[in-house]
């Protein structure tokens, strides 16, 4: 073989490479198949509600068979997406809150409003606010989660420490579990550089906003006084406390992970968090995250997740299933797990209850999601905690990012 | 001359004729099947990526489209002038192109040292490596990202822990992935990484063919190897590098998996932008398929004009030489 006939050969054995690399497997649901996609936290978090609820189904509608699929909130929208596209879309699709209102606005959605769900009359307002647009019912609550301190109490005891009533005793109190752990990788209270949901708190607590609407126009606020002093605080707290990079994200490590590790004495977060800190499980508890001001609560982000059925399936079908992953029984079980269930009827006093008492929620627009998936605002925590650039220039910028993308 | 003679001069004249034709359009028969193959199933998707350039296709449209077949409205140029007047395209293109250039280079260079090195170490050690080559080949890409970034862990990857414990420096808790530079740095290790294999095998291959007594007369005449690879084995491996070199072009232009994954869906920003990325962000995250497929033919232009620049410089250092 010649040098030429070499270099045609490798072509050919390129362009076969790209070529079997390219076909891409592509799933679908047979006809009696409901096929389901739900976030990972139910599958690491609560199955066994997740299989009652399939079990009911199928007894309630013999011949039929659910298809859990299980996906991670950085891609389900581009799957989405590409699902909707080539006709092939789940029967029911779990929504994180901030998503709804772009894709009830396109019409991806089948309207709910006419069918009777458990507890339909007592959903909690804010969790159901986000499932409806323009008056119809898009999406069902499914679950909310408010952010809560999990803490390791041995740790806590030998630092002497209460449950701190201020972020100034936080942030003490968390000087001292550093100075008797001084591992570089040890967090006395870890939190990723980049967790929005954790930064906004503060910007929230100290009155500021992200964005408002004025005559009709969004304008993005986080370079107003307020915001910037949350801003700041949080850049004090985390300083104090986390030893996680400025560009770290709140799901690679997870930070319940970091605490199964022994890396950290306590972090902020979803209440559910107890579920996965491995061998200290027992030394675990929960508090609620106190404000600058002492002896009251941080405004918490309310997360939470709807269902809705996208256009094209079996909505009755996929309705009834719902109905059996959001009944009574259901809902009592995800409480247990530290969320806070969809129905005023079962609220209690729990930490994660107490906590979402005081919650703040993301502008309401249809391309708030846009802002989400440019990571405007990790970006702008990345540069304040790296000190590439000033609190106020930062800021700034994301400000103006996030007033052109809402008005787009 | 009789008339039978003529008719049969005629005869024989005119057969060869008609067989030269015959023979010659042999080659254009046999490769009509994958030329009607390849049209289908690559310049029907590329007609529809035309069409919807030139329409304002988001998630509404799309979801029209699938439901009642309604057509997406048509906007003429306007996805194109909108792309060509935002400045972040401008930087992604700046950006891709120079991490093209490092990762073309790198690939290329430690590609061709690892052949040379292939040439020279005993069967024993040889066959290990072109093993271990082609495992790291065969890697899926996916794969690979998540072992690296576990290996790149700062909380307790292996990476923090060898280079602390060879002393080396304190590498306990240090972000691989801190600045946009050193972000870029790690998806380039990656990619190169993945790619020298490829390389290596096929200029190793291309080794075997150079003339050895070529290169002997070389040394004779007193040539170092550098001067060997440049006048000897250069030139007569050159068509490989020409298409190992705009394979490798046409790969790292548009990459995405790696960059998209090692840095990170909750990372990429307008400060890290890879090409491949950029398209998958505007298309797809913000579900602008309009322009998203604007952007995407773009890079097919500017991935063209890259690749006949270089293939002529090439061809033309040939003639030079």
């Amino acid at each position: 073989m010649n040098v030429r006939a070499l270099a045609a050969a490798v072509l050919v054995a390129a362009l076969a490479v790209v070529a079997v690399g390219a076909g891409g497997a592509a799933g679908g649901s047979s006809a009696n198949t409901l096929t389901v996609w739900l976030q990972v936290d139910a599958q690491s978090g609560w199955p066994e509600v997740v299989a009652a609820a399939n079990a009911q189904f199928k007894a309630q509608n013999p011949g039929w068979d659910v298809d859990v699929q299980y996906q991670t909130w950085g891609t389900h929208l581009a799957k989405f997406d590409a699902t909707l596209a080539g006709g092939n879309a789940p029967d029911v699709i779990e929504m994180g809150n901030t998503e709804m209102t772009k894709y009830s606005a396109a019409g991806a959605f089948q309207d709910l409003t006419a069918i009777s769900f458990p507890n339909k009359s007592t959903w909690l307002q804010g969790l159901a606010a986000s499932g409806r647009y323009g008056g119809k019912i898009f999406g069902v609550p499914y679950y909310a989660g408010s952010r809560v301190v999990t803490y390791r109490t041995d740790l806590f005891r030998a630092a002497g420490g209460k449950i701190p009533q201020s972020q100034n005793e936080f942030i003490a109190l968390a000087r001292k579990i550093g100075a008797k752990n001084k591992a570089k990788t040890f967090s006395p209270v870890y939190i990723a550089g980049t967790d929005w949901y954790v930064a906004m708190s503060f910007v929230y607590d100290y009155g500021g906003t992200i964005a408002v609407t004025r005559k009709g126009k969004w304008v993005g606020t986080l370079d107003k006084p307020a915001a910037l002093a949350g801003l700041a605080a949080y850049k004090r707290f985390f300083n104090a406390s986390s030893r996680a990079p400025a560009g770290s994200n709140e799901s690679a490590p997870q930070p319940y992970d970091v605490m199964a590790h022994g890396n950290a004495a306590s972090t902020y977060g979803p209440g559910w968090f107890t579920c996965c800190v491995g061998d200290y499980k027992n030394r675990v508890a929960q508090f609620v995250m106190p404000s600058h001001t002492k002896g009251q609560s941080i405004p918490g982000f309310l997360g939470g997740s709807d269902l809705a059925v996208p256009v094209g399936g079996d909505k009755d079908k996929a309705a009834a299933w719902i109905s059996a992953f959001t009944d009574n029984a259901s809902m009592t079980a995800l409480r247990a797990k530290g969320n806070i269930p969809n129905t005023t009827s079962l609220l209690g006093t729990s930490v994660n209850e107490r906590a979402a008492r005081k919650s703040w929620f993301v502008p309401q627009s249809k391309n708030w999601v846009n802002v989400e998936n440019g990571n405007v605002l990790r970006t702008m925590l990345q540069r304040i905690l790296s000190g590439r650039s000033s609190i106020k220039d930062a800021a700034s910028v994301a400000s103006d990012n996030i007033t052109y993308t809402l008005n787009q | 001359m009789t008339v039978a003679a003529e008719a049969t001069a005629h005869r024989s004249r005119r057969r060869p004729r008609s067989k030269r034709i015959a023979q010659a359009s042999v080659p254009y028969l046999l490769i009509l099947p994958v030329v009607v193959v390849i049209t289908a199933i690559l310049g029907y998707p590329l007609y529809k990526l035309v069409v919807l350039s030139f329409q304002q296709y988001g998630l509404a449209e799309l979801i029209q489209a699938a439901t009642s077949g309604a057509p997406a409205p048509w906007v003429g140029f306007d996805n194109y002038s909108s792309v060509l007047h935002d400045e972040v395209f401008w930087q992604v293109l700046l950006r891709t192109v120079i991490f093209t250039v490092a990762n073309v280079a790198l690939t290329i260079g430690l590609g061709t040292l690892i052949a040379f090195l292939l040439i020279r170490v005993s069967t024993w050690v040889r066959v290990p490596l072109t093993a271990a080559l082609v495992l790291a080949w065969s890697m899926p890409a996916v794969v690979a990202v998540q072992i690296w970034l576990w290996m790149t862990n700062f909380e307790n990857g292996v990476l923090n822990y060898v280079l602390t414990e060879l002393h080396v420096g304190d590498y306990t808790g240090h972000d691989w992935y801190g600045s946009t530079f050193s972000k870029l740095a790690m998806v380039t290790l990656l990619i190169v990484w993945g790619a020298i294999p490829f390389v290596t095998i096929t200029v190793y291959a291309g080794l075997a063919q150079v003339p050895r007594e070529l290169v002997e007369a070389a040394e004779i005449d007193g040539a170092g190897p550098v001067r060997v690879f440049r006048d000897v084995t250069f030139p007569i491996l050159k068509p490989i590098f020409l298409i190992l070199t705009s394979l490798s072009i046409i790969w790292d232009f548009g990459v995405f998996t790696q960059p998209y994954l090692l840095i990170g869906s909750s990372a990429v920003d307008t400060t890290n932008y890879l090409m491949g990325v950029y398209v998958f962000i505007e298309g797809y995250a913000h579900s602008d398929f309009g322009r998203g497929a604007a952007i995407s033919l773009l890079m097919l232009l500017i991935i063209s004009v890259l690749s006949v620049f270089y293939v002529r410089r090439m061809v033309k250092m040939g003639e030079a030489s």
